[in-house]
């Protein structure tokens, strides 16, 4: 059998997902095996050629020849998977979506005006078709490696829809809000990552992005309950996905 | 001789960018780094927020160096609130970086760079190869299991937090890493042979290099500014010697350092690290540098790999003695209440000094920031060292002038994700 050709590319993000993959240690030989990674910047020196059976993208779209690249990244890919939360809501950098871009620029640059960049950052599904998106800031490296797979044996990947509250609970980990009232993101939150957060005693800040029909409203309202003020709550979710909970958010209120 | 030599996107390091030498009539007359690594604006964002937010966000700058990020950070914020966390944080969070130079110097040496003194285009195109990329590949594991015991996961690990950590792991957890580390340790030894013995280019020259200082230990979280010059400041000095300038060769913003009238530029980085700090080294980590034939100070950019070969082997030896040491602390954290000040902190990044400036409300909210990463401090003396290379080269082809500056650049290992921050940006 022919190896599926893999792609890897980068847009506006932190290198992290990509890592990830590097850091898949003990796997990193067999993907070799049974994949040919044929792009992959990183690591390797290969010229961008020819069409891809599988590209997994990292990074959101933040410049306008980014929005050109998608395209053409599109037009050579079979499946196209978003690796993490920048390729699938935005990343942190979509924060600016809320604020004015020329205020952003003057801040950190001494000639703004040479600065290229769009005044928002948007998830890969916003430009073109995206066959699968994995979540996480970063992904977790047992679904990027349950989607290859799923993709070499041609059947649909296993990738679990519950709240990260699941995997409190399957753990044993005491609950963080219910014993300590802290405001903590698991009960809307996708897992993914087996509730890292609480088992260090730490409320999950929702890194992993919003779960299907997890109803935020009422988890604000218990916050609220609590003594967090609006404007906290809005910072709450204002994180690595604050474009897909903000989204969320509007359409359950609609 | 007119050339025009130019890499279009530059491959094995991270992030994106590429380079443009253009030589004529037997000179060179310009030479550029370009970055289009799209910027993120962190320093923007980061206004407004609260000082654990700042902790997360920071992580995200890069994902090869989360800790890195973190640990300048939450020293600064610790700073301003006038709290010093005990002895057994201090030793865990040296720990935690500890396992974040191991995974990034071993990502560096075996996958990035290590390749290009084989001829190879990636880790994984040689069989022979191959065989040594697995040494890297089981001393970047043990560095992620180290920051997934202390972080909860290698890649924008959540543990840390003013005052301390959310929780410490138990002694018991610590001590089961031994037995890798031993084993890795031995192996790091034999590794910094390996290096030393690499086909290294001849492009020798004078430099300036700066890393931290401190008076007992190899420094990482702590510790003065120091040169080869006679430098010696504190961390909250720097930005006043530290300066941004124009360069007549190339068109983006240099960073260098302030003497008397004029700015140079100057290195950051695991070769400045080692160069100032051998004395800080344990005797049989000496020992092995100087069976390794490679003689100090370094004056060739190119033995970065070496420099990393070593600091892994110190890394590994300074993670046993913490975990031999270490007794669980009674709380993980000492509390702290906010309040307004500033503070400038500095830390030693797998790729050099990283300095940090925050300045919070009396709420323990952002009101300005300021982040310089290693990388945006070495893009200038990146250029000055092609520069250097090709001034004694400038009869060779195009092509091997290409090859070579390349692998000048790799040698720094550039964060190109990190170094967006300071540079401007092309069209
Ligand atoms: S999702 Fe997070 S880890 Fe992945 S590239 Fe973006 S910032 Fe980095
Ligand atoms: S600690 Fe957080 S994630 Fe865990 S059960 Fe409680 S609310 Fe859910
Ligand atoms: S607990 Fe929440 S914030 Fe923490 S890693 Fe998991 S999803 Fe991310």
């Amino acid at each position: 059998m022919k190896k599926p050709r893999v792609g890897i590319f980068k847009l506006t993000s932190c290198d992290g997902c990509q890592l990830s993959i590097l850091n898949m240690e003990d796997e990193l030989l067999s993907i070799i095996d049974l994949f040919d990674i044929a792009y992959f910047r990183e690591a390797t020196d290969r010229p961008l050629k020819g069409e891809f059976d599988i590209s997994l993208v990292e990074g959101s779209i933040s410049t306008d020849w980014q929005k050109k690249e998608i395209i053409n990244i599109r037009w050579r890919s079979r499946t196209l998977i978003t690796i993490g939360a920048c390729a699938t809501s935005g990343g942190l950098q979509a924060l600016r979506n809320w604020s004015s871009l020329e205020g952003y620029k003057k801040y950190v640059y001494q000639s703004p005006e040479a600065i290229n960049a769009l005044s928002t950052s948007t998830p890969i599904s916003d430009h073109v078709y995206v066959d699968y998106e994995l979540w996480g800031c970063p992904i977790s490296t047992h679904a990027l490696s349950e989607t290859l797979v799923s993709l070499i044996l041609d059947r649909k990947p296993v990738i679990r829809k519950y709240s990260v509250c699941m995997d409190c609970k399957k753990k044993g980990i005491p609950c963080l809000l219910v014993s300590k009232g802290e405001p903590c993101l698991g009960p809307i939150t996708l897992t993914g990552c087996g509730a890292i957060c609480p088992s260090l005693e730490k409320p999950c800040y929702g890194c992993f992005g919003p779960k299907e029909n997890g109803n935020i409203e009422s988890l604000l309202r218990m916050f609220k309950n609590m003594g967090i003020t609006q404007q906290e709550c809005i910072m709450l979710l204002d994180k690595m996905n604050t474009y897909t909970y903000r989204k969320v958010r509007i359409e359950q209120s609609s | 001789m007119n050339k025009v030599v130019k890499i279009d996107y530059l491959s094995r390091v991270e992030g994106e960018g590429g380079i443009t030498i253009k030589i004529k009539d037997g000179k060179i007359e310009s030479l550029k780094l370009d970055i289009f690594e799209a910027p993120r604006f962190f320093e923007s964002f980061l206004k407004g927020r609260y000082y654990t937010d700042v902790i997360d966000f920071v992580a995200r700058i890069c994902g090869i160096c989360p800790v890195a990020y973190q640990m300048s950070a939450v020293h600064a914020i610790e700073k301003i609130f006038g709290i010093e966390p005990e002895k057994p944080i201090k030793d865990l969070r040296r720990l935690m970086y500890c396992g974040e130079w191991i995974e990034s110097h071993a990502l560096h040496m075996y996958m990035l760079q290590g390749p290009d003194f084989y001829g190879l285009e990636s880790a994984w195109a040689g069989r022979e190869y191959l065989e040594i990329a697995k040494t890297g590949l089981r001393f970047k594991k043990l560095g992620n299991q180290i920051l997934g015991i202390l972080g909860g996961r290698p890649i924008h690990p959540v543990s840390v937090r003013a005052g301390g950590f959310y929780k410490v792991p138990d002694k018991k957890t610590l001590l089961a890493l031994m037995p890798q580390l031993e084993q890795a340790y031995e192996e790091s030894l034999k590794s910094i042979k390996w290096a030393a013995g690499l086909p290294f280019n001849n492009n020798i020259m004078d430099m300036e290099y700066i890393s931290l200082s401190h008076e007992s230990e190899y420094p990482m979280n702590y510790g003065s500014v120091a040169s080869n010059s006679g430098l010696n400041i504190q961390m909250e000095e720097f930005l006043k010697y530290f300066q941004e300038y124009q360069v007549e060769h190339s068109t983006s913003l240099h960073a260098g350092i302030k003497k008397d009238t004029s700015v140079s530029s100057y290195m950051v980085g695991p070769i400045a690290r080692l160069n100032l700090n051998y004395d800080r080294l344990p005797e049989e980590i000496k020992t092995a540098v100087s069976e390794s034939g490679i003689s100090l100070p370094i004056k060739n950019t190119h033995l970065g790999i070496f420099a990393r070969a070593v600091e892994i082997a110190y890394a590994f030896l300074t993670s046993m003695s913490i975990i031999k040491d270490y007794e669980k602390p009674d709380r993980p954290f000492i509390g702290a209440d906010p309040c307004a000040g500033e503070a400038v902190w500095i830390t030693e990044a797998p790729r050099g000094m990283l300095i940090h400036r925050y300045n919070l409300d009396s709420k323990g909210y952002v009101k300005d920031c300021t982040i310089i990463p290693p990388t945006s401090q070495n893009l200038s003396h990146i250029e000055k060292d092609i520069y250097n290379f090709i001034q004694h080269n400038l009869d060779k082809p195009a092509d091997f002038i290409k090859k070579e500056s390349e692998k000048i650049i790799r040698s720094y290992d550039p964060c190109i994700s990190c170094s967006v921050h300071l540079v401007i940006l092309k069209g």
